[in-house]
């Protein structure tokens, strides 16, 4: 059934086999992985060929290494990769969800950030957003809402958690953790500029932006 | 096609699930192509060897994602493969359509203890979340067949499905006049 992949042929090709099979555990690991992953689980990561291939092979098919915490890493969109897809316009996730997503990144993180219950570069919430906050003040509609709610929940970019002391809710999923440092920068920059239009910090990354798209030129 | 481009692709398919395209594109390294029954489109997805794919993730005890529901969705996949994949000793892909109308037929047998009301929930929502991951694909409102997302199972993993299949009930004994 499995034919050779060239891409794991060349880049895989001329390690010793014990190495080689440390090299796509790791991969399988980290990319199909729920979550981030122990590194005592990934032996590849303390050699240095062996880490250096694995970047390699994920490299090539459009991932890159992030370091979660110093215990934990996982896998993720490559940023020259994620920026030529956004650039094309390339964009899998329906309207609605991404209404949904920025409703409750705003709810569960921003929020909390601005009151400072949350770490600056944390995505990892547990402010849940309820279904009454989602559907309350936005325009998207309670049905299509809902609808969303279990797509997003589905792929892992949300996490539902159960009510205790207080309500129940959505926060956002282990999907977030693999963002890299830049996309993470970015995401932050975005929920700023939907959150608060108006505040300086946003006058502040309208600015920084343009001068860097000056820069190019 | 350079390493960016086939990047690319990977990239397309991990975020979007597998791609559809005309058949006479060329193939990014390391993706299958899956050609259409009518041979006009084929479907890229990727080829990864065993030892890098998903079975990794049970010999490490890591967990993968999980599915809401997943006794139910599986269920409502097996009675799909059931209808879908008519000679086990062929190829899954790409299978023969087959009317929801009968995928609810075998499911009845495989959850009896539910009643009509719940069994036709399961087999809706179970139906929109396997078409969503792309493991069926729905083809208009009460037709479907498997989707391109099969063809990624192991060897391994396709001999505990060809187990598995003459366990599930057909639907032949009660097949509805209406169909």
């Amino acid at each position: 059934m499995n034919r050779p992949n060239p891409i794991f042929e060349e880049v895989l090709g001329r390690l010793p086999d014990r190495q080689r099979e440390l090299v796509e555990a790791a991969y399988a690991l980290l990319e199909h992985g729920n979550g981030p992953v122990h590194r005592q689980l990934l032996p590849a990561l303390r050699d240095a060929t062996s880490r250096e291939r694995l970047e390699e092979l994920l490299r090539r098919t459009g991932r890159t290494l992030v370091e979660v915490d110093p215990l934990h890493v996982t896998s993720g969109f490559d940023d020259a990769v994620r920026i030529e897809l956004a650039d094309s316009g390339w964009q899998p996730l329906p309207l609605a969800d991404r209404a949904v997503l920025v409703l409750v990144l705003v709810h569960s993180v921003a929020v909390p950030r601005s009151e400072e219950r949350l770490a600056p570069d944390s995505w990892d919430s547990q402010f849940p957003t309820t279904q009454l906050d989602i559907t309350r003040h936005s325009k998207v509609p309670p049905g299509e809402a809902r609808a969303a709610l279990s797509r997003l929940t589905a792929c892992g970019l949300l996490r539902t958690v159960r009510g205790g002391d207080q309500d129940g809710g959505y926060v956002p999923g282990p999907r977030l953790s693999r963002l890299t440092p830049a996309a993470r920068e970015q995401l932050q920059d975005q929920l700023i500029l939907a959150a608060a239009p108006d505040h300086p910090l946003a006058a502040a990354i309208r600015e920084r932006r343009h001068s860097r798209l000056g820069g190019q030129r | 096609m350079t390493e960016r481009d086939t990047a690319l692709w990977w990239a397309r398919i991990r975020s979007g699930g597998p791609q559809r395209v005309s058949a006479g594109g060329p193939t990014p390294a390391g993706l299958r192509r899956l050609v259409e029954a009518d041979a006009q489109a084929v479907w890229l997805i990727p080829d990864l060897p065993d030892s890098a794919g998903p079975a990794v993730l049970t010999e490490y005890g890591v967990p993968g994602t999980s599915m809401l529901d997943s006794r139910g969705t599986l269920r409502v996949l097996a009675a799909c493969l059931r209808c879908c994949w008519p000679d086990p000793a062929a190829d899954l892909w790409p299978g023969r359509p087959a009317p929801t109308g009968d995928i609810g037929q075998v499911l009845r047998r495989l959850v009896p203890a539910r009643n009509a009301v719940s069994r036709q929930q399961l087999l809706a929502a179970g139906l929109r979340r396997l078409a969503a991951s792309g493991w069926i694909l729905l083809e208009g409102t009460d037709t479907m067949r498997m989707g391109p997302r099969v063809a990624s199972f192991g060897s391994l993993e396709l001999s505990t499905l060809r187990e598995l299949w003459r366990l599930i009930p057909d639907t032949a004994p009660d097949r509805p006049e209406t169909s």
